[in-house]
């Protein structure tokens, strides 16, 4: 599915140039459940940007599902995410104006689906992470946890072949963790590919497969499974 | 989607509600301004356009060369009409049409002096008023008809139907109603209760055919397909050719002035109309741009500062697939949002304000609900105030990079200049500017007021000498002053404060043949002309024709005519005007009958042999003046009976002459006063949100030991920057445009440094009283919470 060959980003300011990736290559396979882990500021995120399309790299080659799209516009990089990618983040990022009904309907509305189809898939989908009767609360009354789940509900709710997931577990305490762990398992086993990325080698164990960075690059990978 | 987005913005305004109510109160405020003073423009813009005939119709005016260049009158003679329609085949109709009829009106017990005009029977059918009864084309046909107003007609013949009955006019004539006007619009320059037919005016031998006495307006309506500029050049010589070899009228042009423009084009330089109410037109069309451009700068620079706090929401749209496109879309429709909510309180201002704001501009204004241009206007207007406020933020937010957003990278831009300090400078330099040229606009007429009118206006009363006050002026003048009310009176040709007539083609010891071209104002007086009104000799003496039978043919100079004819002594100095022999026996000093904003013109004060229709008189100052006028009215009665007791104040009369200025100054004021107070609200809301965006930074500041003038100066010092620069950029504005307003004005202030640094310093405390409510509250918050709450 992920394909990237000397990958290479550089963040320059004005007084700096910190190289984020520096020669990067690996794979992901279709129905991988893959962790990234490393010390603070060796490239994760930047690395998960990137797959999300969020980012462009300044050199090396991405391909996904075959396609070459490190050069893609923005308009272009819109549409593949909106199609294919999912996200869930430490910070959960939910709007707060919207509540958990309508934050979850977003990427749905974005993909022009249907009304009453939308009600359907994300009712489902607030039924499967069980918070189905928080739909009309706004995102600041709910705990950490059950936002966290709205999260992981927004994401998969456009059925993404792809979730990338940035310290999903990061701000939330072990059970809640654990929750959450277990969800994008049952989503990988109902074969979405996840890319996390963690600290927590705990969290880590979830996967097949584990791939260590260091400034920008990988130094291992443990195969898990 | 659109639901999702109307939601996302809705709850935005609730959960803010104070930036909403700044947002939208600075707009509806603007949006307000802006419609009352294009309610004004549109009524200007409106007047005398509902003639049918309008693009056929034109006035005659006359252009000949005077003092100093050419200059140009719509006042034409009372042969020119019937001329232009006997001789030019491409005129359809000329129609003569002169205003201030002073008739005593009587009707059974009822009498009254309503204000009228003559006019030619085709005047109906010239122009466009509507009749509610009687015949357009035969109504002014007769001698003895008159067409009312409905409201003459219904307080002449209460709920009768008017048609058919008779007025009796003064003491003998007898007229019979044969039309009912609607009452006149309000955007029309005629005004007339009632109109009669010009052949009365010949049967009262008030008219001749002297191609050389203008004392009427001619329109003549052409044929379909002629033009203006081919009629123009046939009648451009038909006074000179009708007054062939006369040398005073060589130079004498006829043109004519498309009707429609002579409500805005009036002001002529140079014999051309090129000026006149539509420069005010102009300007306060540019003042309520700005002012909508000035409430948009507010939105604009709220929405993109409080961006930060939807840069968010922004980040996570663009996570989960919108576009760019979209995201404008988003933001663009939610500024039209919020400007169709501001419109609708903007609605409401206007409906609030709107009787207030007639009264000022002396125009009854409307808002036409009933009008479907007027709500395709609402929408046109809404969406361009939405565009105009919203474009900016949108393009800015929707740029946002989600990843730097969604990390907290995002920060406001600190850059030295940023588009919203450009904006806050753009609009403080609106305000200075619309606030110096205030201040000027009321020095100048400050100015004017202080001006030495060179007579003295208190206790000063003047009555039109109407009925029998004529033939019994010399009882009624004993009457007055033998009973105490009045200390001394005088007859004269017009109010002191207006100029009813002027005239040329005199002649002087040592005048030349050029002399004669010079154009006199002309008064008169049969005694106590300088007594009465409290002018004051330079030398010789008063008229007095009850001290010296002579006097009949005594003159009196103001300065300027004294000068203007070189005359080494002007007393006994004999004046030729057609045979008659004028002897000058005083000189005035210069005292300003006309414009109090131009230099004062020369003028001669005729003695009796000339005529009176004016009588002024002053009350005794021993008295009230209730009682004094109590005595008058009472003597008035007595010897003039038939006529209604009216009379004026000079001063009043003379404070009139400040209205227009007056009127101007004060929109001038109130719109200045808007811009500023638009203005500060966006930068009390800027404040307040830098304020809080620099909260940590203030508490980290104070930890380490700053004082709270340390901070608070901190936080104003770098918006009083941008004010001082606008005001830099303000003047030398503001200086250039009100140098060509004052151009207008012989008599006029020069703009001195005071006005630019006083409204420099005066704009600068109310911005730092604005900003310093929030620095100073950001100032005083305590460190601790500050940090913590990160
Ligand atoms: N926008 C940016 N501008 C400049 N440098 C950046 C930017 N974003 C990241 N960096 C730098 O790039 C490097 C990689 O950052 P990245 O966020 O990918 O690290 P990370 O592995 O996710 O760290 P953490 O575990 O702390 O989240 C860091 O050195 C960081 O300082
Ligand atoms: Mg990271």
């Amino acid at each position: 599915m992920i394909k990237i060959t000397n990958l290479e980003k550089i963040y320059r300011t004005e007084e700096v140039e910190t190289v984020a990736l520096n020669d990067l290559s690996f794979e992901v396979r279709d129905g991988e459940f893959v962790a990234v882990m490393g010390p603070s500021g060796c490239g994760k995120s930047t690395l998960l940007n990137i797959l999300g399309l969020l980012d462009d790299p300044d050199a090396g080659s991405f391909l996904f599902n075959g396609v070459e799209v490190a050069k893609f516009n923005e308009r272009k990089r819109a549409d593949m995410r909106k199609k294919n990618i999912g996200f869930v983040f430490q910070s959960f990022n939910l709007i707060d104006e919207l509540t958990v009904f309508e934050n979850v309907e977003l990427p749905l509305m974005y993909a022009g689906v249907k009304k009453s189809e939308r009600k359907a898939r994300v009712d489902e989908v607030l039924e499967k992470v069980q918070i189905m009767h928080r739909r009309n609360h706004f995102p600041q009354q709910l705990s950490g946890g059950q936002q966290q789940r709205v999260a992981v509900a927004r994401a998969v709710v456009n059925k993404p072949k792809l979730i990338l997931a940035d310290e999903p577990t990061g701000n939330l305490d072990s059970s809640n963790g654990n929750e959450v762990m277990q969800m994008l398992t049952d989503l990988n086993e109902a074969g979405t590919t996840i890319v996390m990325v963690t600290h927590s080698e705990h969290d880590a164990r979830y996967s097949h497969r584990i791939i260590r960075m260091l400034d920008g690059h990988t130094v291992t990978e443990n195969i898990l499974v | 989607m659109i639901k999702n987005y109307f939601k996302t913005a809705w709850r935005n305004l609730v959960r803010n509600k104070v930036y909403s109510l700044i947002n939208i109160l600075g707009l509806s405020i603007g949006m307000a301004a802006c419609i009352l003073i294009l309610l004004w423009v549109q009524n200007q813009l409106s007047h005398d356009r509902f003639h049918k005939n309008l693009d056929r119709i034109y006035i005659v005016n006359n252009r000949d060369i005077g003092d100093g260049g050419k200059f140009a009158w719509s006042w034409t003679p009372n042969i020119m009409g019937p001329t232009l329609k006997k001789d030019y085949p491409e005129v359809a109709d000329a129609v003569r049409y002169v205003e201030g009829n002073n008739f005593l009106f009587t009707v059974g017990e009822k009498k009254m002096v309503p204000s009228g005009a003559f006019a030619d029977p085709g005047f109906l059918s010239v122009f466009s008023f509507p009749l509610i009864s009687g015949d357009a084309k035969n109504a002014l046909a007769e001698v003895s008809n008159i067409v009312l107003t409905e409201k003459l007609a219904r307080s002449l013949f209460g709920a009768d139907d008017p048609l058919g009955k008779i007025v009796k006019i003064d003491s003998n004539a007898h007229f019979k109603v044969t039309g009912v006007l609607k009452n006149l619009p309000d955007n029309t320059a005629f005004d007339f209760a009632y109109l009669l037919p010009w052949s009365y005016k010949d049967k009262l031998g008030w008219t001749d055919s002297a191609w050389g006495n203008n004392g009427l307006n001619t329109y003549v309506m052409l044929k379909p397909g002629t033009s203006q500029a081919t009629f123009d050049q046939k009648i451009n010589k038909i006074t000179t050719n009708h007054l062939p070899g006369d040398p005073l009228y060589k130079n004498r042009e006829v043109f004519t002035q498309p009707f429609k423009d002579q409500w805005l084009y009036s002001k002529q330089e140079n014999g051309r109309y090129i000026g006149g109410r539509i420069d005010m037109v102009r300007m306060f069309t540019a003042i309520a741009t700005l002012i909508l451009i000035i409430a948009c700068i507010n939105f604009m620079n709220l929405s993109t500062a409080r961006s930060e706090k939807r840069a968010k929401e922004v980040g996570i749209r663009k996570v989960v697939g919108a576009q760019k496109k979209g995201l404008i879309f988003q933001f663009i429709g939610e500024s039209v949002l919020l400007s169709g909510i501001a419109f609708l309180f903007a609605l409401a201002i206007v409906i609030i304000f709107l009787p207030g704001f007639s009264t000022l501009v002396d125009q009854q204004l409307h808002l036409p609900f009933t009008d479907p241009l007027f709500w395709m206007s609402a929408v046109t207007f809404i969406l361009v105030s939405g565009l105009l406020a919203g474009s900016y933020p949108a393009f800015y937010l929707s740029a946002f990079n989600p990843v730097k957003v969604l990390k907290g990278f995002f920060k406001s831009s600190t850059a030295a200049v940023n588009p919203r300090k450009v904006l806050v400078v753009i609009q403080f330099t609106f305000a200075v500017l619309l606030i110096i040229s205030t201040f000027i606009v009321m020095q100048q007429i400050k100015h004017a007021q202080a001006r030495d009118n060179g007579y003295n206006a208190q206790h000063l009363v003047f009555v039109k000498m109407n009925g029998a006050i004529e033939n019994n002026y010399s009882l009624i003048r004993n009457e007055l002053i033998n009973r105490g009310a009045v200390v001394s009176v005088t007859k004269s040709m017009s109010p002191i404060t207006e100029r009813y007539s002027d005239s040329w083609n005199f002649s002087w010891t040592g005048s030349t043949e050029e002399d004669k071209k010079t154009d006199f104002v002309r008064m008169a007086s049969d005694a106590d002309f300088v007594k009465t009104l409290g002018t004051k000799l330079v030398m010789g003496r008063d008229i007095d024709i009850f001290k010296y039978p002579s006097d009949s043919n005594a003159i009196l100079l103001n300065e300027t005519a004294a000068k203007m004819m070189h005359l080494k002594d002007p007393l006994n100095a004999i004046l030729k005007a057609d045979d008659i022999e004028w002897r000058v026996v005083g000189v005035v000093k210069d005292f300003i009958y006309q414009s109090p904003y131009e230099k004062v013109q020369q003028l001669i004060v005729f003695g009796p042999k000339s005529w009176f229709n004016t009588m002024h008189f002053k009350l005794n100052p021993a008295n009230t003046t209730r009682q004094n006028l109590d005595i008058v009215a009472a003597i008035f009665k007595q010897f003039n009976p038939e006529y209604p007791f009216d009379y004026k104040f000079v001063d009043a009369e003379y404070a009139r002459k400040f209205k227009e200025e007056q009127k101007t100054g004060t929109m001038a004021a109130l719109f200045a006063g808007l811009t500023i107070f638009i203005s500060c609200l966006g930068l009390f809301a800027l404040s307040t949100y830098m304020a809080e965006t620099r909260i940590k930074e203030i508490g980290v500041r104070k930890v380490l030991g700053a004082s709270i003038f340390n901070i608070t100066s901190l936080l104003s010092g770098s918006f009083l920057k941008l004010v001082i620069i606008s005001c830099v950029v303000a003047s030398p504005i503001a200086w250039f445009v009100m140098h060509n307003w004052l151009k207008n004005y012989q008599y006029r202030i020069s703009i001195g440094w005071p006005v630019f640094a006083g409204t420099a310093l005066l704009v600068m405390v109310i911005a730092l009283v604005t900003i310093s409510f929030q620095s100073v509250k950001a100032a005083l918050s305590n460190p601790v919470k500050a940090l913590r709450s990160e």
